[in-house]
């Protein structure tokens, strides 16, 4: 009896996770049961049927059928275009795919894709090319068009979009799930000018960070609204240097769908998983400040006063953002009161066109730095062309805060971009290439009257500084931008 | 394990264990190699071997199979195991590493088998709780299906549509990207 106590609670657990296999359940107690009878009564048991299981192997011409945790075993493998295939197979294969999407048991590092548009697959249409498969998907995404839309991030499964009124909303071109973020008019730099019926017409932009004020001549009471108090919430790390930028802007107005082209730069969506919730940051103008908001809320929390950031990431409960020179900030957004630490101070010498911030699976904080030419400056504007020439990773030495050249990269493969910048094993993703970054760009030009000049991506060799095409001819349009996304099944529950 | 050459891995290596298939065909194995099974393991750790181990539902076809495997795994266990304390790195590295691909080759031509012959390996490995082989097999089944259609993968495995036209509408308006 002892022997099937022990037998009974290794397996109990298993049955209480997947009720449907008390098969597998009687499989794994019956011969402990039965090793304590002898072998005529067993013979007799097994003559009789009554407690002898249907045998594997025995089946003629009939495939035997897999009980649902294997089942879901084997998909858990799957990239999510496979698992939605093999998800419609018949119903117990659904029934396990059913289980592994709505308790997120799939593979959660699947290897990115690269979302893009295009003219011909029509106005709401994303096209995602698996780097896998090497094949496109093509998926109709909710109103508004998603080739109207200004595309500035991806994390997790979302997409981060700006729509002709400069709003912002989470779309999951998987799930097709939609979510409107808090109102543009809700972030510390944008007002709302109204019509008399309340409509609004216009956007007015304020230029200030929080070591700057305001000047504008014309109205002495607006100066007052824009001085911002000192700060002391925030734990001072730094005085502030007397090179501070003195230049003072007044506020600028704008159209309601030009407000997009000045005010957003990047966003990321940074599931709280111990919370069931997430956080969306903004990096945004004036001077790529920090701005976040948590699900549920009702307006965007500005985070001053340091400017000039260019990428963050999110690791146990702690938001890191890195500015243009290679600062790294981290901050605890879980309390009433906000904190920040200084992790990483300013890169000297250095000032890269682009930096980016990654976790790498290993341990490692990576700054990632990325130059790029300008090839010819004097071809017509429509046909910009900008070109990676140069990718270095460095790791961060958070104890003696400084960077160290990262020599070897473990074969673990980068995708940097609009996207939340990702570290991944190439070992984990056959089909990528070791030791290379995948990259499209987030250069502010593009924005800025490039829309439609010659995108900047491809494959770098981060050993050799060579670069490769992805794809030829390039089957997307320059605009909304091409960006990396990890496709994900997960809801977002919050709202 | 006991270190190589020692009297008690001799005496472990004498221990043999009857294993008797759901067709009575009885099978005689190193305890090494039974006890890759958790299952076995737990039974003769339990003293409840004796006259046999009795597998109801496992037929001799696929018992012989899975002895196969577990066989070659033992072996190369214990190679492994006794190779680590007598060669310098390198040549310890070298031995690992001829170790693993012969392991690899084994497993390669080991997994080519009919699809029926693989659910069943599967559901024995299960059954026996042997993860290597559970690993192995599951994997050629997630290998077998990507890239390929609902229809293929029936087609592939014998395997009967029996979505309700509901479940099949449900499907495609959710995810007619990934069949087109």
């Amino acid at each position: 009896m002892e022997t099937f106590c022990k037998a009974g609670i290794i397996s109990l657990r298993s049955l209480a996770i997947h009720p449907r296999n008390l098969f597998s359940l009687i499989f794994r107690v019956l011969p402990k049961l039965l090793c304590h009878c002898t072998g005529l009564l067993l013979k007799k048991f097994g003559e009789e049927g009554r407690v002898h299981p249907p045998s594997v192997g025995t089946s003629l011409g009939r495939m035997p059928e897999l009980p649902q945790d294997i089942l879901m075993d084997i998909f858990s493998t799957l990239e999510i275009p496979d698992l939605v295939r093999v998800g419609s197979v018949c119903s117990a294969w659904r029934s396990a795919y059913n289980t592994l999407r709505d308790n997120e048991q799939y593979k959660r590092s699947q290897t990115p894709c690269l979302l893009y548009t295009s003219e011909s697959a029509g106005e709401n249409v994303v096209c995602l090319y698996s780097l896998g498969e090497k094949r496109t998907y093509k998926l109709t995404l909710p109103e508004p068009p998603i080739r109207s839309r200004f595309l500035i991030g991806s994390s997790h499964g979302w997409l981060v979009t700006v729509d002709d009124r400069s709003e912002m909303h989470l779309v999951n071109p998987i799930t097709g799930e939609q979510i409107t973020l808090p109102s543009v008019i809700t972030i510390e730099h944008v007002n709302s000018i109204v019509d008399k019926s309340g409509v609004v017409r216009k956007y007015e932009l304020s230029y200030h960070t929080a070591r700057q004020m305001v000047y504008k001549p014309s109205d002495p009471e607006h100066v007052k609204l824009h001085v911002k108090p000192t700060f002391d919430k925030f734990e001072v790390v730094r005085k502030y240097e007397p090179t501070e930028r003195m230049v003072y802007y007044e506020p600028a107005v704008f159209a309601v769908d030009e407000l997009r082209e000045r005010l957003h730069y990047k966003a990321f969506v940074f599931p709280e998983t111990s919370k069931g919730s997430y956080i969306v940051v903004l990096i945004h103008n004036p001077l790529n400040q920090l701005s976040f908001a948590r699900a549920g809320d009702g307006k965007w929390t500005w985070l001053p006063p340091y400017t000039e950031y260019e990428d963050c990431s999110y690791k146990n409960g702690l938001l890191y953002a890195i500015t243009i020179v290679g600062e790294i900030h981290a901050f605890d957004l879980s309390g009433p009161v906000i904190t920040r630490k200084m992790i990483m101070g300013m890169m000297e010498d250095v000032i890269p066109d682009n930096i980016y911030i990654v976790h790498a699976p290993w341990g490692d904080l990576l700054n990632v730095w990325r130059v790029v030419d300008n090839e010819d400056a004097t071809v017509d504007p429509a046909v910009h062309l900008l070109s990676t020439i140069e990718i270095k990773v460095n790791k961060v030495d958070t104890t003696a805060k400084r960077l160290e050249e990262l020599k070897c990269f473990h074969d673990h493969v980068l995708f940097l971009g609009h996207n939340q910048s990702l570290c991944l094993s190439a070992k984990d993703h056959p089909h990528l290439k070791a030791n290379h970054a995948y990259f499209t760009d987030n250069n502010k030009l593009y924005t800025r009257g490039y829309k439609n000049g010659r995108r900047d991506i491809g494959v770098f060799n981060l050993e050799s500084n060579n670069r490769d095409k992805l794809l030829s001819p390039q089957p997307w349009s320059n605009w909304p931008t091409p960006m990396w996304i990890t496709l994900s099944l997960a809801k977002l529950k919050m709202k | 394990m006991a270190s190589a050459g020692s009297g008690d891995e001799k005496a472990a290596a004498a221990a043999m264990i009857t294993l008797i298939s759901s067709d009575n065909e009885k099978f005689e194995v190193t305890e090494a190699t039974a006890t890759l099974s958790q299952t076995i393991r737990h039974m003769i750790e339990d003293g409840c071997t004796d006259g046999g181990v009795p597998l109801p539902n496992v037929t001799s076809k696929i018992l012989a199979r899975v002895i196969e495997y577990c066989k070659k795994h033992a072996t190369a266990a214990a190679g492994e195991e006794g190779s680590s304390s007598s060669f310098s790195d390198a040549a310890f590295l070298e031995v690992d590493r001829a170790f693993l691909e012969e392991l690899e080759e084994f497993d390669d031509a080991f997994l080519e088998v009919d699809r029926a012959t693989l659910f069943d390996l599967i559901l024995a490995a299960n059954y026996l709780d042997i993860k290597g082989l559970l690993n192995l097999t599951c994997q050629k089944v997630a290998d077998s299906v990507k890239g390929k259609t609902p229809e293929q993968i029936r087609e592939m495995y014998n395997i009967v549509n029996d979505l309700t036209p509901e479940e099949e509408a449900e499907i495609r308006r959710e995810t007619q990207w990934a069949f087109e």
